[in-house]
């Protein structure tokens, strides 16, 4: 009993952690443009994919793969930027969530053109057993996982708070019109971000394709469900949030599956989300900072 | 035939997104009335026999008693917060719907909703010899009954309150008008609407399933209202009418159908974001028709 608590403890924190890698880039587009971006699932599977297509076709390697990935996960990014929040910028949140939707059929729709088949293998990260500590075991991707979650996270802090860029975009989320008169572009600074959250997307998509050794089509909404969900359950536009939510919806998981099994599962986390929203809407972490 | 009557069912649903949209809220979650309303349709007429128009009736309840039980502990809060807690509660009724075994015996063969294997053999309609153009019809006449009514209200005092409440609640409850009480009363008339279209969906189709009813559906229901436009309850019709019309019609386009719509979907809502049908034309053709 004990010694499956902590198995399920560390399985739900290595779910966790890719869950709030995928969390820390939702976040940071919510926080600074203050727009939900549904693609942002289907732009990380669209590059999961486009590195999947060069691996089916040229055999490439780890590197290049994830140098593909990171590509055409930016690109992807890029036009979903300018289609659904460049043009919708001081316009209606509502009317850019709802093309972020139109857009994700596109992407779903190509990545199947690109590759019809349902199900494809990717190459693992690391080949080998799980480590072992006595009768507990971890993958060794989750170290990776968690470490690059929280590398990433210390590195935008740092570019948040100790940087010209970072003074910029705290400027553009506090008094954007001050922000004009001081000279800075904000549409500039929204679209390094989405640049900076795209490419924070393509590592998470890498190292969660790599660790499970597959792509399907419905990483793309898998993605966004599961970044959205460790985003609220974190507090909306908090860094430190994020990761706290992705770690805690990992747990949660992972307990209540072995509990009560996987319909239960989806079922407690959505519960807790629900109750949580009504209860308390700004998060579990609540960071006054973006008011 | 089958196409018209797809295009009337699913226009409940997306009046009843509109609804809440006018209102001031954007729900993520309208499809789980709708599938409230087909389960609990469906069990009333497969399992207790009852006649289709009280087993619908019934039905618009139970939706509108789900929406209320909602709408209670989510109605206070703004935009995204209760765009989120809306999906939580769609994503929560779709796994309770996979968890609903309820199958009773009727002339020697098991009917009623078998968990994630669905919910088959709701004959009514067959069986009370209702030709599909009779069922067409039936759901086109409780359409033109709906937007009889819709647009009735709207030209009246409560429609007035409606955009008030949806353009500024504050000013709206600063001139009097109890906001959270007029806004539960919208939500429960948006279930029941959102119930009927359920209903008459299980019945067309005689097969449902949880996965019919998961956000895909809700997303879709919000782009309807979105694309037609939130000017005059016409809107959702012609936002159903370019999807289910634009892929029906657009079967040249082959594999890239969802790639030509999700673009048209976007680009139009670069130029019109609150729809086709805008406050604006709405008034522009109001005033020439006066002329």
């Amino acid at each position: 009993m004990f010694v499956d608590l902590v198995q399920n403890t560390l399985d739900g924190l290595t779910s966790g952690a890719a869950y709030a890698l995928l969390a820390v880039g939702f976040t940071l587009i919510f926080g600074v443009l203050r727009r939900v971006n549904l693609s942002y699932g289907p732009a990380i599977m669209f590059g999961c994919y486009a590195a999947t297509w060069f691996h089916v076709h040229f055999q490439a390697g780890l590197l290049l793969l994830a140098a593909i990935t990171l590509a055409a996960t930016v690109l992807a990014g890029a036009y979903v930027e300018r289609l659904c929040f460049a043009p919708h910028r001081d316009g209606s949140a509502i009317a850019a969530m709802v093309a972020s939707f139109a857009l994700w059929m596109q992407l779903e729709e190509l990545a199947t053109l690109m590759l019809p088949i349902h199900l494809y293998a990717f190459p693992a990260l690391y080949e080998g057993s799980p480590l072992h500590f006595g009768p507990f075991s971890l993958r060794a991707e989750a170290l990776v996982m968690l470490a690059v979650t929280v590398v990433a996270c210390v590195a935008l802090q740092r570019m948040l708070y100790h940087s010209r860029f970072g003074l910029a975009v705290r400027a553009v989320i506090e008094q954007p019109i001050a922000a004009r008169l001081a000279g800075i572009d904000p549409p500039g600074v929204f679209v390094r971000i989405f640049a900076v959250a795209s490419a924070l997307g393509a590592v998470a998509g890498y190292l969660i394709v790599a660790s499970s050794e597959q792509v399907t089509p419905m990483l793309g909404m898998w993605s966004t469900m599961k970044g959205m969900l460790a985003m609220m359950l974190g507090g909306l536009g908090s860094l430190p949030g994020a990761i706290v939510g992705g770690l805690a919806l990992g747990l949660i998981e992972a307990h209540s599956q072995w509990f009560f099994g996987p319909q239960i599962r989806d079922l407690t986390a959505y519960f807790l989300l629900f109750v949580l929203l009504a209860l308390r809407p700004s998060g579990l972490w609540t960071t006054t900072r973006n008011g | 035939m089958g196409v018209l009557t797809n295009l009337g069912l699913f226009s409940f649903l997306a009046l009843s997104a509109y609804l809440l949209l006018i209102a001031g809220e954007m729900s993520f979650g309208q499809q789980a009335f709708f599938g409230v309303g087909a389960y609990s349709g469906g069990i009333l007429t497969a399992i207790y026999g009852l006649p289709l128009p009280v087993a619908a009736l019934a039905a618009m309840g139970m939706g509108a008693a789900a929406a209320v039980l909602v709408g209670l502990p989510t109605l206070r809060l703004r935009g995204l917060y209760f765009a989120m807690a809306t999906l939580a509660a769609a994503e929560m009724a779709r796994i309770l719907f996979e968890l609903l075994h309820f199958q009773r015996e009727v002339d020697g063969e098991l009917v009623g909703p078998d968990g994630s294997q669905g919910f088959r053999g709701m004959r009514w309609v067959f069986e009370h010899g209702v030709e599909p153009g009779g069922y067409l019809a039936m759901v086109w006449g409780l359409l033109a009954l709906v937007l009889l009514v819709f647009i009735q209200v709207e030209k009246s005092r409560l429609g007035a309150t409606l955009r008030a409440i949806g353009e500024d609640p504050e000013l709206a409850r600063s001139s009097g008008v109890d906001v959270e009480g007029f806004k539960l009363a919208v939500a429960a008339v948006a279930g029941a609407l959102a119930a009927l279209g359920g209903v008459l969906y299980a019945h067309h189709n005689t097969y449902i399933e949880p996965r019919n009813f998961d956000i895909m559906l809700g997303v879709h229901s919000l782009a309807y209202a979105l694309i037609g436009g939130l000017g005059t309850a016409f809107g959702p019709l012609l936002g159903v009418a370019v999807d289910i019309g634009v892929l029906e019609g657009s079967r040249v386009f082959g594999g890239y159908r969802m790639i030509v719509f999700g673009g048209l979907v976007a680009i139009l809502l670069v130029f019109r974001p609150r729809g086709l049908l805008d406050e604006r034309v709405v008034r522009w053709l109001s005033m020439r028709s006066a002329a």
